[in-house]
Order: C-alpha cells, then sequence, then structure tokens
C-alpha cells in the first residue's frame, strides 16, 4: 500500500528524514513511533504529497506521489497533526465540502458523510458550528473527514494527542474498527498506543529509522526475562533463600515503597527460557524460610524499555561530536 | 473542476458567514451613496450640461471615490484567502486532497470576484433612480459596469497573489493596498510626463482614464487587455506559489 524508498528530507541546515525506506502492507494497521521531532510529522506530509521529499520516493497505491500526484491522494485519508478544520464551519456543512474536494459523486455525499460521522462518533454533533465543539469532537471530525471519501489507506497524524483518557480509548476503539476495511499508518510518541492498536511498528528517532517489526517482535530485543518478587521479612535472609535457585543468575533486593517490604529482582541465568518455574521454586524457598510473599511475577519489559534502548544508543554512535561537547 | 467549484463555494460561505463581507459591504455603499448623492445635487444644479457629463459619467468616471472604495475592498476581501489558511494549518487538508494548486487558486479567486460583483449589485438602484427622473443610456451603463469589473478582477488578483505571500492577513492587506495605490500613481503620470513612451505607459495602465473612457461608452481593447493580463499574470504566480510551499 505504501512503499518509501530511501527518503530524505534536508531543509537546509536540518536533515529532517534521512534516508528512510518502509512498506505498509495492505490491510496493515502500522505504528510509527518516535519521540518529538524525530520526523514522524515530516514523513507523513512527504507521504501524503503535502511536502516534497529531497531524494528518494514514494509509491502509495501503485502511485508515485510526486508524478501521479492526484490519483496517489485520492487514495490517501490524512488526518493532519492537530486536525486543523474551518471554525466557521458546521459539522455536516465541512464534510460535505471536504467530500466534494475529494470527488465524492454529488449523490453519494450525503450518505458519505453521515457514514464517515457515524464510523467517527460524531453525528450527534452534525449540526453544531466546529469552532464551539470541544477537542475530542473536533479530533473526531478530522477523523470523519479522513474517511469521508472512504479511502483504501488512513494516514493519521497523532490522532489522539491532547484527548483525556477517555476520549483516547475511544478513538482506539474507532481506529481499531476501521483496520477491519482499511489500512491504516498512524503516528504517536506512546507506546502503549501501539501496543493496543497495532499489529507492526516502525520506529525512527532523528529522521533515522531504528527499528521495524511486528509488536511481538520489538518486545524480543529487550534483555533476558527475570521476576520480580515482594517480601516482607528480613533482606539478607531473603536473599540467601533465592540464591542457589537453579537457574537464578544473580539476585537484587531494594527496599519497596511500602516500609518494610522488599522488592527481589531476579536475573536468569543463560539457557533459562521459562521464568514461570523459577519463580515457583522462588516463592517456594521464601515461604521455608519463613518470609511472607506479597507479589511475584515475571518482569516483562515494556515497549518503552526498548524504545528508551533503540532511541538512546542512536546519536552516541552516529554523532561523535556531540558525545565529546 | 469538480474540487475548484467545491473551493468556490466554501469559500463564499467563509465570507459571508464572518462579519467581513457585510462590513465591507456597509462601508463599501455608504461611500458610493455618497459619491452618487453629491453627484445628483451637483448636476441638478447646473443649468446645462453637455451629452457625456451626465451623472452616471461622473459617477464611474469622475469620481475618486470609486477608486478609494476599491482600494479598501479589494485588499479587504483577498487578504485572508491563503494567509488565514496557512496560519491557522488548514491548508494542509486542503492541499493534500484531491485537487491541482490551480483549481484552488481559481476556486478562491472566483469566490472573491463573485463577492466583488455582488457588493456592485445594490448600486444598480442609482441608475433606475436615475431613469426615473430623465433618461439613461444602457449601453454606457454596461460599458461602465464592464470598467468596474476589470479594473476589481485585476485589483482582486492582486490581493489573491499577496495573501499567498504572507501567512498575516494585515501584510497582505497592506501590500495589496501599496500595489493598487502604485498602479494609480503610475496612472498619474499621464498628466505628467512629456509626451514620449513613459507618458504612453502611464496612460496605458492609468485606472483614472480606463473609467473616464468607459463610463462614457468608449470601450477600447487594450484597456481590456491590459485588465485581462492584471488578472491572468498575478494568478499563474500563485499558482507556482502555491505549488512552492511543498519545497519549503
Amino acid at each position: 500500500m505504501i512503499e518509501v524508498d530511501r527518503l530524505t528530507k534536508d531543509y537546509g541546515t536540518v536533515v529532517a528524514v534521512r534516508d528512510v525506506s518502509f512498506r505498509v502492507g495492505k490491510g496493515e494497521i502500522v505504528g510509527f513511533l518516535g519521540p518529538n521531532g524525530a520526523g514522524k510529522s515530516t514523513t507523513m506530509r512527504i507521504l501524503v504529497g503535502f511536502l516534497g521529499a529531497t531524494s528518494g520516493t514514494v509509491t502509495v497505491a501503485g502511485h508515485d506521489i510526486v508524478d501521479d500526484s492526484l490519483e496517489a491522494r485520492r487514495a490517501i485519508g490524512y488526518m493532519p497533526e492537530s486536525a486543523p478544520l474551518y471554525m466557521e464551519m458546521r459539522v455536516r456543512e465541512y464534510l460535505t465540502f471536504r467530500a466534494a474536494v475529494k470527488k465524492v459523486s454529488r449523490g453519494e455525499r450525503k450518505s458519505a458523510v453521515d457514514r464517515a460521522m457515524s464510523l467517527a462518533v460524531v453525528t450527534e454533533m452534525a449540526d453544531t458550528v466546529i469552532g464551539h465543539l470541544s477537542k475530542g469532537y473536533r479530533q473526531r471530525v478530522g477523523l470523519a473527514d479522513a474517511l469521508v471519501a472512504n479511502p483504501p489507506l488512513l494516514i493519521l497524524d497523532e490522532p489522539t494527542a491532547g484527548l483525556d483518557p477517555n476520549q483516547i480509548r475511544e478513538v482506539r476503539r474507532v481506529i481499531r474498527n476501521l483496520g477491519e476495511n482499511h489500512t491504516i499508518l498512524l503516528s504517536t510518541h506512546i507506546l502503549s498506543e501501539v501496543e493496543t492498536t497495532c499489529d507492526r511498528a516502525i520506529v525512527i528517532d532523528r529522521g533515522r529509522l531504528v527499528a521495524e517489526g511486528s509488536i511481538a517482535e520489538l518486545r524480543a530485543r529487550r534483555r533476558a526475562e527475570g521476576g520480580v518478587i515482594t517480601v516482607r521479612g528480613d533482606r539478607e535472609k531473603s536473599l540467601a533463600a533465592v540464591e542457589g535457585i537453579d537457574g537464578v543468575r544473580r539476585v537484587t533486593a531494594k527496599k519497596a515503597d511500602t516500609d518494610g517490604l522488599w522488592r527481589l529482582t531476579l536475573a536468569l541465568s543463560k539457557g533459562t527460557t521459562d521464568v514461570g518455574p523459577v519463580l515457583e521454586a522462588a516463592v517456594g524457598a521464601l515461604v521455608g524460610a519463613g518470609l511472607a510473599v506479597r507479589e511475584a511475577g515475571p518482569s516483562r519489559a515494556t515497549l518503552e524499555d526498548v524504545f528508551a534502548e533503540l532511541t538512546r544508543a542512536e546519536p552516541e554512535a552516529s554523532d561523535p561530536a556531540e558525545a565529546e561537547s | 473542476m469538480s474540487g475548484a467549484l467545491a473551493i468556490f463555494r466554501r469559500e463564499l460561505l467563509g465570507l459571508w458567514v464572518t462579519p467581513l463581507a457585510w462590513v465591507m459591504l456597509v462601508v463599501f455603499l455608504l461611500i458610493q451613496g455618497l459619491s452618487f448623492y453629491s453627484i445628483v445635487v451637483h448636476v441638478s444644479s447646473m443649468t446645462s450640461a453637455s451629452i457625456d457629463s451626465g451623472p452616471v459619467q461622473a459617477y464611474f468616471g469622475q469620481s475618486i471615490f470609486l477608486l478609494v472604495s476599491l482600494l479598501l475592498v479589494c485588499p479587504a476581501l483577498t487578504m485572508r484567502v491563503f494567509a488565514e489558511e496557512r496560519k491557522s494549518g488548514t491548508i494542509e487538508a486542503l492541499l493534500t486532497a484531491p485537487v491541482t494548486p490551480l483549481g484552488v487558486v481559481l476556486g478562491k479567486y472566483l469566490a472573491t470576484l463573485a463577492t466583488y460583483v455582488a457588493m456592485w449589485l445594490p448600486t444598480l438602484l442609482y441608475i433606475l433612480i436615475l431613469r426615473n427622473t430623465g433618461q439613461v443610456d444602457w449601453r454606457v451603463v454596461g460599458s461602465s459596469y464592464l470598467g468596474v469589473l476589470g479594473v476589481g478582477a485585476g485589483y482582486l488578483a492582486v490581493g489573491t497573489l499577496m495573501s499567498a505571500m504572507t501567512k498575516s492577513q494585515l501584510t497582505a492587506f497592506v501590500l495589496t493596498m501599496l500595489v493598487i495605490f502604485g498602479l494609480f500613481i503610475l496612472g498619474i503620470g499621464e498628466y505628467v510626463f512629456d509626451a514620449g513612451m513613459l507618458r504612453d505607459l502611464s496612460a496605458h495602465v492609468s485606472v483614472l482614464s480606463q473609467m473616464d473612457e468607459m463610463a462614457k461608452g468608449v470601450v477600447d481593447l487594450r484597456r481590456l487587455v491590459f485588465d485581462g493580463s492584471l488578472v491572468v499574470f498575478p494568478l499563474f504566480v500563485t499558482v507556482r506559489v502555491v505549488d512552492s510551499w511543498r519545497w519549503g
């Protein structure tokens, strides 16, 4: 659906995107991930034909975004960052205008607008002036705008930015549902968003692509799994109880937030893949030693850890001058 | 071109649901009304008048009020067309829709032109008032309105270009005013320079001479070609400017 080949965007002094290549297949929901200022919006603006690339090519639905721009743009429903809208128009007026600009035929406009409004859950605001809507509703009107011509591909730039938790959940649910019939590329700097809505993620930092893969693949990049056990009792005693267990490489104890409690972090030895049996043995040993176990479970590195690792390692390797200063 | 038509209709709505167009209409009609009233009072006190110095000729051809109102109205109508969209960011949604830059520019420009024409419509009442008390030569009326349309169309195209050059509506307004005023001053050269190329040039672009001629029923093709080029050239540049934003 989207093919990006060696894309570079150079703003004169600043290189916003360097040599980025990726593909988005039909029917996928792909998260485009990166910290603020990583080049997400710039890349998306190039994908939708709003900006030109310095070098490299973008093909959308088989059409080159520069040479065959109109056809490529017809395949895209784009929601710009913070969904800019005409404040003086009513929701229905605005969407009808957008449908006309996107070449939805006159006879189908009304049904297209109704459909988009119901998918984006803004039907009850159809006759409200956009300037009077809350941020959450405006964001959803922007989503309805992207949907109105029923394009096969949706490109959404930070669709949940600036929303409250309930609205975020609502928008994510809408996006999930849309994924059944559309290919979706959405950008975000929030990792849990990718975990809950996307099949695959592309991670970008300082204009470079630093990782790409399914959510499980990205998670697999983290260090070996371990376990965390919270106990009440003597620190030395608990450490001694766990240390001898098969499969445990190292144990560390830290004071927990509540007084009298210790958090034991277990690192697994090489070759041990399943943390379950190790935890069972550890809990057994602790209870046997007369300690009270409050909580036990595997420590699963979140995507946040992976992300922090990926985006932190990069600059030192690529920019020695910066490391010196 | 269905995209351009949709943009045209939205621009009209954008102009008329906000107070701007109405304020402009009031100011414009106030100036025109004053102009017309003073001319009628003046003409009615004259004991004799030649055939080409009636109230219609004076109203369209000799009144400075007409130029002042164009100097205010044209920049005000066009200042927002691109500047506002670029400031608020809506331009991003507009330019990523499957419309060509030409379609965007034409849709927006024609909406300001239609509004301009709508502002002139009430002045037809003045002509009807004159007809009730005397004779009106409809061909002269026709050529006068053609002149007003030609001059305004050029100014609006200049304003559209200026609005595309800046994100500030105020800057667009001032720049447009400066260009219109510059053209007017150049036209004054007709009465300043000695006979020669400079004077010919000044006479050619002079809005004063153009309106004077057309208010007398003289339709010179060269005038219309000049007006036309003042429409086409700025709009052409505007299309290039809109296209160039991709490379910013």
